[in-house]
């Protein structure tokens, strides 16, 4: 920056009033620095918007308990059965939950009087004059009352006469701590500190920070399967098909016409390019026990099966090739165009010294691919591991959770819930441990690799 | 005469004009429900047909109300619940939501809903003919959240034909139900029965007994029949001894030839076409399912072809059903005036003449005990049989904001087992292991 104060402060003099502002304003632009910092903004900002913001989200709400219950945008305070419950249980205060969370209506001088407030017909007061004292356990029973009265009420005007005589909490929701105390005490005007304090944490209802999420985590019997499940799932389709297969089809279309290797390409690239709802729907038909697998076998006396969901193995199988059908073709196309920028006077001169293609590729080939074969496995190690869609869509985790991967176990806590209470907080504590997880082995890759020499520095601006 | 003439005709455009003037009211409400097929369209339908009930009785009153109703079904749970949930964070829940019942815990404790008795008369017309368990329901900490959408029962199925085959005769099968309520016929007898089905190749192995294929309130049932509990005074329950003999009755089923192993995930659509059409011996389903079978799936002559029943009892349990009733909710975040109008509109779709239409048209059973006088309903063999045989004896998931995540861990257990990737004993402790740090004191285990 300090290259752009200088320009600034050396530019000539002023010409107009009007004009003499802007120049020194972008001034700052002539510098590549500047420039560069403009040029990248929107990048920069997307980044931040995408990547870095939901990072952090992840991160701040993995050390909460956030549900759907709780709510994100915070809590209120509210006197709901289980609210009650922790206050018996945890607080031992049993009475005390009985007393505030029994619907209770009781007719009372203070009721009364906030009727005549209301500017209640006097009738109506009057008639509930001479039930004092009597209690109602249940709105409706006491509402039954009010509209026995001679003058009935409508509707709207019961509500509210009912509202004047609840003398408990039970359901009520209050904004603040304040509203809860002040309402607790009209009713039980002798709390001592400890219980408000109980009756404060028991009835909140927003998330809290802890750091449970991660305790359970480590103690679940599931973790450890699932974590096995995605280190295989991401090693076996890396290896086989995303580099593996990858590289079998860029050598294979190499020495073949670039014709044919062409169409040959973008075949290999139609499960890329297709939907991925749709892709999976045709594995499933494929694989279905009404499927065409199950069709064709049937006429060699093989039972028609689901054979995706058959065993766990069959299940595998598939995952591995949905998702590896995918990624392959990404490495085939880089590796394809490595090797086409390997200058042809090496394989030339390979082939005049009498090299097999073996021998080309194991000395030629291989060594001129160590970056794209780096940046394929990493790429796709951090793609696999966040993959969820073809095995959403295909198994689902099944049969019995065989093919639970992390991400999928992620959506399935933090996004799939029976009873409508999503685990936001339990989600997003899997989901960092993810995100550390690739961080962890971009930087490991990048140290095996040694990314240091594989880029050229640059021979200008130092 | 001409002076009262012109007197009358003064007042008369002077009324006119003033009407013209008194301000029209337009009020927006959208309702959105869940797992609505076409066959349950009614639950959104219902408000609409209130909505006209309600602007004529404005009228009446002498005010000009006009609703427009944005109605929204969804085909699905899944789709519907994240929706909801997501669109409530974002502040833009619709006024009406149509789920189940189980919803009201947590989404109460969210400040996602308003308790529809700060609204409703509850002694009027209909709310007063609603059967009580239902409103019970529909209740969390004793404040009624919601109104009944419809009721329901899940009951098991048996082909006829095939019970015929393995040596039942026509007086047996029609004494099946009341020996399944009594205790005689257990789930034992259902995996030996099954087991003769495809013994005898009637049914292909794996379609002797071939249940729900996917996750599902059904699966308490067999919970509860091996004797297990739910919920006790307000806490959930772990019954270990009933949990176990629940996964092992499905891993019986497997290891008998008689369900498949690779059974859940069967997609729903060949799940229906299969049982409607005689691939599988004994099954369970929803009473709702009667539509879906007689309406698309061609099976003409249901009560020809198929018996049904409550679920058996296993060891140390007792024959059951669950209802698991939709509800009417209404969120919070909107303006007063128009969440009494949807309370109203909620009150008025529950009138059991516009209860039945939905009653019939999917199956499902009425909320009203003044449906049974309504002829649509009354004349239906189907909802009028399964009223009878099934409702008396219907229990229903707990109203719990961590029902879900037992649930959850529930469904993971018996997958485990079913699939053979745990034994039952293993996959109860894992639960119990993983309902422990989950829920913690929230959950009594025994």
């Amino acid at each position: 920056m300090s290259a752009s104060r200088d320009i600034v402060e050396s530019g000539p003099a002023r010409i107009g009033t009007r004009a003499a502002p802007a120049r020194p304003r972008f001034a700052w632009l002539n510098s590549s620095k500047g420039l560069g910092l403009v040029l990248i903004m929107p990048a920069l900002l997307l980044v931040i918007a995408f990547f870095l913001a939901p990072v952090i989200l992840t991160g701040v709400f993995a050390f909460t308990n956030m549900s759907t219950a709780t709510g994100i945008t915070g809590g209120a305070y509210q006197i709901s059965p289980g609210a009650l419950r922790v206050l018996t249980d945890r607080y031992g205060m049993g009475e005390l939950a009985e007393r505030l969370g029994q619907p209770t209506y009781v007719v009372d001088e203070q009721g009364l009087a906030a009727l005549a407030e209301m500017e209640i017909d006097q009738d109506i007061i009057d008639g509930l004059k001479r039930r004092l004292g009597e209690t109602f356990s249940s709105r409706r029973d006491f509402e039954r009352v009010i509209r026995d009265l001679p003058t009935r009420p409508n509707t709207r005007t019961v509500k509210r006469i009912s509202d004047a005589f609840s003398r408990s909490l039970a359901n009520a929701r209050f904004a603040s701590a304040g509203a809860l105390m002040s309402a607790a005490e009209a009713i039980d005007p002798e709390l001592t500190d400890d219980e408000k304090a109980a009756l404060r944490e028991a009835t909140y209802t927003g998330w809290s920070w802890t750091t449970d999420n991660f305790r359970r985590l480590i103690t679940s019997p599931q973790t450890m399967r699932i974590l096995f499940n995605t280190i295989f799932f991401v090693a076996a389709t890396l290896l086989i098909f995303n580099t593996g297969f990858a590289m079998l089809l860029a050598i294979a279309t190499h020495y073949i016409p670039d014709r044919p290797a062409g169409i040959f390409r973008i075949i290999w690239f139609l499960p890329r390019i297709s939907p991925a709802v749709i892709y999976v729907l045709l594995w499933k038909w494929l694989a279905w026990d009404t499927g065409f697998l199950s069709a064709f076998l049937d006429n060699f006396g093989i039972r028609p099966r689901n054979w995706m969901l058959d065993s766990a193995f069959n299940a595998w199988v598939f995952v591995i090739l949905i998702n590896g059908f995918v990624g392959a073709s990404m490495g085939m196309l880089i590796f394809a165009s490595a090797i086409k920028a390997i200058p042809q006077s090496l394989f030339h001169a390979a082939s005049v010294d009498g090299a097999y293609r073996w021998q080309q590729i194991r000395h030629i080939i291989l060594p001129h691919l160590k970056w794209p074969i780096l940046f394929v496995t990493c790429y796709q190690t951090l793609s696999l591991l966040t993959s969820i869609e073809q095995t959403l869509l295909s198994t689902d985790g099944g049969p019995g959770g065989a093919t639970e991967i992390w991400s999928l176990a992620i959506y399935h806590t933090a996004l799939n819930n029976y009873a409508g209470n999503l685990q936001y907080g339990y989600g997003a504590a899997m989901a960092l441990v993810l995100v550390v997880i690739g961080i962890v082995l971009s930087l490991l890759y990048l140290r095996l690799f040694n990314y240091r020499a594989l880029i050229i520095k640059p021979r200008i601006e130092h | 005469m001409t002076k009262h003439l012109l007197k009358s005709t003064v007042a008369a455009v002077m009324l006119v004009s003033s009407a013209g003037l008194a301000s029209t009211e337009e009020v927006k409400i959208s309702v959105w429900s869940g797992g609505t097929s076409p066959n349950d369209i009614y639950r959104v339908d219902a408000i609409d047909i209130a909505a006209d009930l309600l602007e004529r009785e404005a009228a009446v009153r002498g005010e000009d109300l006009q609703i427009t109703v944005e109605k929204k079904p969804t085909n699905t749970w899944d789709d519907f619940k994240q929706a909801v949930t997501l669109a409530a964070e974002a502040g833009n829940a619709p006024n009406i939501l149509v789920t189940g019942h189980e919803d009201i815990a947590p989404w109460a404790q969210a400040g996602l809903i308003v308790p529809i008795e700060d609204y409703v008369n509850l002694d009027a017309w209909p709310i007063n003919d609603i059967y009580e368990n239902l409103l019970e329901i529909s209740s969390y900490g004793g404040v009624l959240y919601g109104l009944p959408q419809d009721a329901e029962a899940r009951p098991f199925f048996f082909w006829k034909d095939y019970m015929r085959q393995i040596g039942y005769l026509d007086a047996d099968i029609d004494a099946l139900p009341d020996k399944v309520q009594s205790g005689e016929y257990t789930l034992a007898n259902v995996l030996e029965d099954a087991k003769k089905m495809v013994d005898q190749g009637l049914v292909q192995q794996g379609y002797g007994f071939y249940p729900r294929p996917n996750n599902g309130p059904d699966y308490w049932q067999f919970y509860k029949s091996f004797g297990g509990v739910m919920e006790e005074d307000g806490k959930l329950v772990l019954d270990k001894a009933a949990m176990q003999k629940f996964y092992q009755f499905f891993v019986d089923a497997v290891n008998a030839g008689v369900t498949r192993k690779n059974h859940i995930g069967t997609p729903n659509d060949q799940w229906w076409a299969e049982v409607a059409s005689g691939k599988a011996g004994i099954w369970h389903g929803g009473t709702w399912h009667y539509a879906r079978y007689v309406n698309q799936e061609g099976l003409k002559d249901f009560f020809g072809s198929v018996a049904f029943s409550l679920i058996p009892a296993g060891d140390g349990g007792e024959p059951n059903t669950l209802t698991h009733p939709l509800v009417y909710l209404l969120t919070s975040g909107h303006d007063e005036r128009a969440t009494a109008i949807a309370a109203d509109l909620v009150k008025i779709a529950s009138e059991p003449r516009i209860n039945a239409l939905h009653a019939v048209k999917s199956a499902h059973l009425g909320i009203t005990k003044q449906e049974s006088n309504i002829d649509i309903y009354a004349d239906d063999r189907w909802t009028r049989e399964a009223t009878e045989r099934l409702l008396p004896y219907a229990n229903a998931m707990p109203n719990n904001a961590d029902f879900g995540t037992y649930w959850n861990a529930m469904w993971s257990g018996l997958e485990a087992s079913w699939t053979g990737q745990k034994t039952p004993e293993q996959a109860v402790n894992d639960l119990e292991a993983e309902l422990k740090n989950g829920l913690g004191e929230a959950i009594v285990i025994r």
